[in-house]
């Protein structure tokens, strides 16, 4: 489908992503609605969810149409992709263990997963920076927050 | 409307006690270092030294935590210049311009600027507060949730499609924002979109969901980059360029004293503060420069424009805490209980009694702003330092500290959930080209602008018209739609220059 020197790409992984936020706010509102249909619950709401909803249309129409150089390099190469989601993943895993495994295993955990993600491969590095960090953090948070966070060895 | 035997009192107070003084740099400090730890808040630092003051004089302990609010305030815009996190919503509009300088490698030029306008922030506020304290406070009594919800109306017009690819992108995002702020129970007690989950009847956590949108996604994008500033010869840390940036203050006194005029009059609004004024100085600011488009891209004039407005609220919430006793946010909230500390009672009667105290607290911040100047420049020398360590260790460890902080805050796991579901949002978002600042704008005015629309809307009984009573509020409004007029004008006037040109 070329066109002089670009292109139609449409960009499905954009319309996915818009879609499944416009779903969100479909389920909103929805369920706003349910609650009451009184204007002091949808005053805001409404209008607003209402114009994200025909913004949708707008943006899944553009990228139904996009047209792209037909060189265009492209935004970055899978091992880099598959690094960022691995970085996301080990944070999404940090987050959910914070409180299963203990504040001070789920950090020291996550920094060394996060250091190899990064490229560090310096055993002594990879020994001590979690552990002497996770130290750190655990000992001047407690300090600082008057709230108990749970701790497996600390 | 200064009363000068109490400022010759006030003089002699100053000068006759050395104790006033001592804790003047410790306070600067203290504030600048919780106010640099992404999720350690001003009020949090102020509320963790209150009980050293409770053995000092009143005087000596309401200047130390003027001080560490001072300290903090500028201390916030450290790491929102070299790591994209606004440690608390007063910051937000700092990231917008003072991080894409960082990544330019003029990292020490934006956080001179930023010191150099928080300092002359404050000083401005506080000249105003000497001189108009009495008279603010009457104007901010007569500021209703009709002029509330113009103010936030403004607000969200200045900066809904700020560095959006396309206007849909900046609209949806803006959208998109203004409902996560909608999320939980309204002031009307109606819940709405907690799904079950009980702490989000309060809301989304706003400074978690802050920062994962601002600072955690932007981190997942740098995970295969090797430094935040690439190029090595830009990595310096100069003194030099740090006082340059100060200076770049002094070149752009109009944008300065718009962000000290802004944050004076709406920090004085109590429950909004900082947290608005600085994004409505940036907005304005952008509003009205030349080159817009510049905006957003690493232009100075936006780091300006949000810390001389955030700095200067301080002032401005300090005037309404000592005319009317009434705390404009967290700080002077704790203010107020180290006055109840003393049996001191902020208020009309502590003006009207004890006004040479408070042009003693004045005075001695006029002394803090000048002070804050070295300290500040030596602190930010130090801090900037975080330019050279490699992202593969900064990443992780901002990460972890952001999630503590985020716990911090909250006092639970609410906080770093929030934090990564904002994260990995953010991190898509701006993956395809919505702007990621106009969620954070529209999440911290969403909930702002419905409670005070709300209350209007329950005053009037339903009657759209009944906004006709409020000529305050209709002027906010009008100088909106005229100044938004006149921009576009102006825009349409750059087009056909250059289609003329073309």
């Amino acid at each position: 489908m070329s066109q002089g020197e670009t292109r139609r790409q449409p960009a499905w992984a954009e319309l996915a992503f818009v879609t499944a936020l416009a779903a969100g706010v479909l389920a909103f509102l929805v369920e706003a609605r349910g609650v009451s249909l009184d204007p002091q619950n949808l005053l805001l709401l409404q209008p607003t969810a209402w114009l994200v909803l025909g913004l949708w249309a707008v943006l899944a129409i553009g990228c139904l149409t996009r047209r792209r150089p037909a060189d265009a390099p492209p935004r970055e190469s899978t091992a880099d992709l598959l690094r960022i989601l691995a970085m996301v993943a080990a944070f999404g895993l940090f987050t959910a263990g914070l409180e299963q495994v203990g504040y001070d295993i789920a950090i020291c955990a996550f920094v060394l997963v996060a250091l190899l993600i990064g490229g560090e491969r310096h055993w002594a590095a990879l020994l001590l920076f979690p552990p002497l960090f996770t130290l750190a953090v655990i000992e001047g948070f407690r300090l600082l927050i008057p709230y108990p966070f749970p701790t497996t060895l600390l | 409307m200064i009363d000068t035997v109490a400022f010759g009192a006030a003089v002699a107070m100053l000068a006759g006690s050395l104790d006033a003084w001592i804790w003047v740099i410790p306070g600067l400090l203290i504030g600048l270092v919780f106010g640099a730890l992404p999720g350690i808040s001003v009020s949090m630092a102020m509320a963790l030294v209150l009980p050293a003051t409770l053995y000092m004089e009143f005087l000596p302990a309401i200047i130390f935590l003027t001080s560490v609010y001072t300290g903090a305030g500028f201390g916030g815009s450290i790491p929102a210049v070299l790591i994209n996190i606004p440690g608390t919503s007063s910051a937000v509009a700092t990231t917008f311009d003072g991080y894409p300088m960082a990544w330019q490698g003029k990292h020490n030029e934006a956080l001179g600027a930023a010191l150099f306008a928080s300092c002359i922030g404050v000083l401005l506020s506080y000249v105003i507060l000497l001189v108009l304290v009495q008279p603010m406070a009457e104007v901010v009594l007569r500021i209703g949730p009709y002029e509330m919800a113009a103010i936030g109306i403004w607000g969200m017009v200045l900066l809904g499609s700020i560095g959006a690819s396309s206007v849909a992108k900046g609209l949806f995002a803006a959208g998109l924002g203004v409902l996560f702020g909608m999320v939980g129970m309204n002031t009307a007690g109606y819940m709405r979109g907690d799904m079950g989950i009980t702490w989000l009847l309060d809301g989304i956590p706003t400074i978690p969901a802050m920062v994962g949108l601002l600072a955690a996604s932007q981190l997942f994008a740098l995970v295969n980059a090797k430094f935040i500033v690439e190029a090595e010869s830009e990595r310096s840390i100069s003194l030099r360029r740090i006082l340059a940036g100060g200076m770049l203050v002094l070149k752009n006194p109009v944008t300065l004293l718009r962000g000290s005029a802004i944050g004076v009059f709406v920090g004085a609004v109590p429950g909004i503060g900082s947290s608005i004024a600085n994004l409505l100085s940036y907005g304005e600011t952008r509003r009205n420069a030349r080159d817009p488009e510049s905006f957003g891209k690493g232009d100075v004039r936006g780091v300006i424009a949000a810390e001389s407005a955030n700095s200067s609220s301080e002032g401005g919430s300090m005037a309404t805490m000592l005319a009317l006793g009434i705390p404009g946010g967290g700080a002077t909230a704790i203010l107020l209980a180290a006055f109840a500390m003393h049996n001191v009672i902020g208020g009309p009667r502590f003006m009207e009694e004890s006004r040479d105290v408070v042009y003693a607290i004045i005075l001695s911040n006029f002394a803090q702003a000048a002070i804050l100047v070295v300290v500040g420049t030596l602190f930010v020398y130090g801090a900037s330092t975080i330019v050279r360590l490699p992202l593969r260790y900064l990443i992780p460890c901002v990460l972890v500290m952001s999630a503590m902080g985020a716990f911090a805050i909250e006092g639970s796991i609410a906080g770093p959930i929030t934090l990564f579901v904002f994260a990995v949002l953010g991190w898509l978002l701006s993956r395809y080209g919505f702007p990621v600042a106009a969620v954070v704008v529209g999440l911290l005015l969403g909930r702002l602008i419905e409670t005070e629309l709300l209350r209007a809307w329950q005053l009037a009984g339903g009657d759209v018209w009944y906004v006709l009573n409020y000529p305050w509020a209709l002027g906010i409004l009008g100088l909106m739609v005229v100044s938004l007029a006149l921009s576009v004008r102006r825009d349409l006037r750059k087009r056909r220059a250059r289609v003329a040109r073309a």
